[in-house]
């Protein structure tokens, strides 16, 4: 069988490349040596009749309204797939178009779909720079964060401690939300081939739940040397050591 | 206005020793010191030089494309018989533009010239410009790029704004690019509007378009602008209301045709009645090939070409263009990438094979093209070694040694392999 990786609205949700996550997890697949397309959805009649993982990437404040009006008619959907376990992964504004609502300037409220706790609250200035997470599921996760809001209402389940960078804000020391398979997160651009323990434990959940098993092939090795080097650059940027263990635990 | 200026002769006379030292300790180079001093010093003295001009300044400013239409606006004005004053473009903000007057400044810090062309950089140029009285402003496009510092388009095209409205007599915007359109409608109603753009037909024929964050859902109709009716390599036909004028370009593209219709068309709004279409299409013609923009040079005994990659558009349209199968390529980015993410919708794979991949972003450009199906055959992040062995490595059966590189690796392999020329 095909595994078929969905980017959700990737006319609207792109700005960073944080699409180009489902290429990842569909490149990944294939050097495993399972068959995996990218399938690009805009409108819900594009949906094929099975998905196995969802990407939903960032977008401009701009577009918020009209992201939200077009994610509106997937609401069903999404709430099926997180409670069914399918791996959803989204992106700044995609991930605060999922929570229960984006707050802006001037008292103005987006109604988020709901589909993961917390809100996106206003900070004073952007936040744009390195982020280094530690994940107990994920391990250290490394990328940047370009964002205009804290997110608070995620302290029961965060995706990580911040270890460098902003994330989630208010002093609250963590970066993004999981809610079952479904996760947001700050991180925005390639993460996920900047984290390769990342993509394969969202493969994992994604082949096992079509029956089938993930084991990363040859090609991924050479290609995640790559991303190790880039990940100790980025950490020596941050001033993180990268064997240092998290003092936090 | 001239008399006033006196009270800049012991600020302008610092910046110029300050000039001098610095030339001591680097010879050859310039320097944003003494324009830093001289700003620091005599801190209306940017603001009063910019507004003096008998003619006015022009300032041209978007997120790609400027450096090449300042270039040629400044050719087409000059061919005009304009003294012109204009900055190098790598002096785009304020220290630079400071120290870039006073290159040309009398003791007193006044600088010749009928007219300032000057480029601006898209974040620098909403401060330089307060209280700056420009007489036109030409705006390129908006084009995602550098998001650690422009975050998103509406930032760009908020900036970009408030450079126009220093424009006091007239605006020249790209009508492909919706932003820019957007900005239009909203400038006050004395200052007049100039539109270029492309034909339909143009349009068509790039299947990846022009790289615009959001293109225009209509051309500009005959007779409301300048427009690109075609482009064939490095020759172009604009239309001027009904008049048919052929150009040559410094290198084949659409983008050089599209810079070469903003310049026209600024050209033509500074000039008034005094324009000439002849002489705008002979000195557009006459700009020399842009350094590293598909330009081919002999170094060290082998032919080399070089392709600058500025921001995701450029990027895809100069990797488009280099021939499939090509067998040695160097690919470069250094730290004017910051954050690369933007870079990753691009699609690199029609590269194949890539035999060095350098730059202090090495291995997240190797991660890039990667994932793109590139194969590579080994990662260098030291460009100066990448370079030597690249080059010595004998020349490849079909085709040229390519060198892909982004503006800062591109600065440091002119300087490795002593490459001078224009900027």
């Amino acid at each position: 069988m095909t595994l078929t990786i969905v980017s959700l609205l990737p006319s609207l949700q792109n700005t960073n490349g944080d699409a180009e996550n489902a290429a990842v997890l569909a490149a990944r697949a294939r050097w495993a040596g399972l068959d995996a397309v990218v399938l690009p959805v805009e409108r819900r009649g594009d949906l094929p009749a099975r998905v196995d993982a969802i990407v939903l990437g960032s977008g401009d404040d701009s577009s918020l309204e009209a992201a939200r009006a077009a994610l509106g008619e997937f609401h069903d959907d999404l709430r099926t797939w997180g409670t069914e376990g399918v791996p959803i992964l989204a992106v700044g504004t995609g991930w605060e178009l999922l929570s229960w609502g984006v707050e802006l300037r001037g008292e103005r409220v987006v109604e988020g779909l709901g589909i993961l706790p917390g809100r996106a609250v206003p900070r004073p200035s952007r936040m744009t720079g390195d982020l280094v997470v530690a994940s107990s599921k994920f391990g250290t996760l490394v990328g940047f964060e370009n964002h205009a809001r804290d997110y608070v209402g995620a302290e029961g389940s965060p995706l990580g401690r911040v270890r460098a960078g902003s994330g989630n804000g208010r002093d609250s020391g963590q970066e993004g939300v999981v809610m079952g398979s479904v996760i947001g997160t700050h991180l925005h651009g390639p993460v996920l081939a900047k984290n390769p323990a990342f993509a394969d434990a969202l493969l994992g959940i994604t082949a096992e739940r079509a029956g089938l098993s993930y084991v990363p092939g040859e090609r991924a090795a050479v290609v995640d040397g790559y991303s190790h080097a880039a990940r100790e650059a980025q950490l020596a940027a941050a001033r993180v050591a990268a064997s240092a263990p998290d003092p936090l635990g | 206005m001239r008399a006033g200026f006196l009270r800049y002769g012991p600020a302008i006379l610092v910046g110029r020793l300050v000039r001098f030292a610095a030339r001591l300790r680097k010879p050859g180079g310039g320097s944003a010191m003494p324009g830093l001093i001289v700003n620091n010093v005599a801190p209306g003295y940017l603001k009063r030089t910019l507004s003096g001009f008998p003619q006015g300044l022009v300032v041209v400013s978007g997120s790609s494309g400027k450096s090449t239409t300042t270039k040629m606006l400044v050719a087409v004005l000059r061919a005009h018989g304009i003294d012109v004053f204009t900055n190098p473009s790598t002096a785009n903000i304020s220290q630079g533009l400071t120290s870039a007057l006073l290159e040309r400044a009398d003791w007193l810090g006044r600088v010749p010239g009928d007219v300032a062309v000057l480029e601006m950089d898209e974040g620098h140029g909403a401060l330089v410009m307060q209280g700056v009285d420009a007489r036109v402003v030409a705006l390129t496009n908006v084009m995602v790029d550098q998001i650690d510092r422009f975050h998103d388009s509406d930032m760009v095209a908020g900036m970009l704004a408030r450079i126009a409205v220093q424009a006091h007599e007239s605006v020249v915007v790209n009508a492909d690019d919706a932003y820019l359109e957007r900005l239009a409608v909203q400038l006050r109603s004395d200052v007049a509007v100039h539109r270029f753009g492309v034909s339909q037909d143009v349009l068509d024929a790039s299947p990846r378009g022009l790289g615009y964050t959001e293109t225009s859902p209509e051309r500009l109709a005959v007779g409301t602008g300048v427009r690109v009716t075609s482009v064939d390599g490095a020759e172009a036909v604009l239309d001027d209301g009904g008049t048919s004028v052929s150009i040559g370009l410094p290198a084949r593209g659409t983008h050089y045709a599209v810079d070469a219709a903003a310049a026209y068309s600024t050209a033509r709004a500074v000039l008034g009645e005094r324009f000439s279409s002849t002489t705008a299409a002979r000195a557009l013609s006459e700009i020399p090939a842009v350094f590293g923009r598909g330009e081919r040079v002999a170094v060290r005994g082998q032919d080399v070409e070089f392709v600058l990659v500025q921001n995701p558009a450029s990027y895809q349209l100069n990797v488009d263009s280099i021939a499939p199968g090509t067998e040695q390529i160097l690919f470069a980015i250094g730290s004017d990438v910051r954050d690369p993410s933007y870079f990753w919708p691009t699609d690199a794979s029609s590269l194949g094979r890539v035999s060095i991949v350098s730059g202090s972003k090495a291995a997240e450009a190797a991660l890039m093209l990667a994932y793109d199906g590139v194969e590579i055959d080994r990662v260098e992040p030291d460009l100066g070694r990448a370079l030597d062995d690249f080059l010595a490595a004998p020349a490849p059966a079909s085709g040229v040694k390519t060198i892909v590189f982004s503006a800062d690796s591109m600065r440091r392999t002119r300087a490795h392999l002593g490459l001078t020329g224009a900027e």
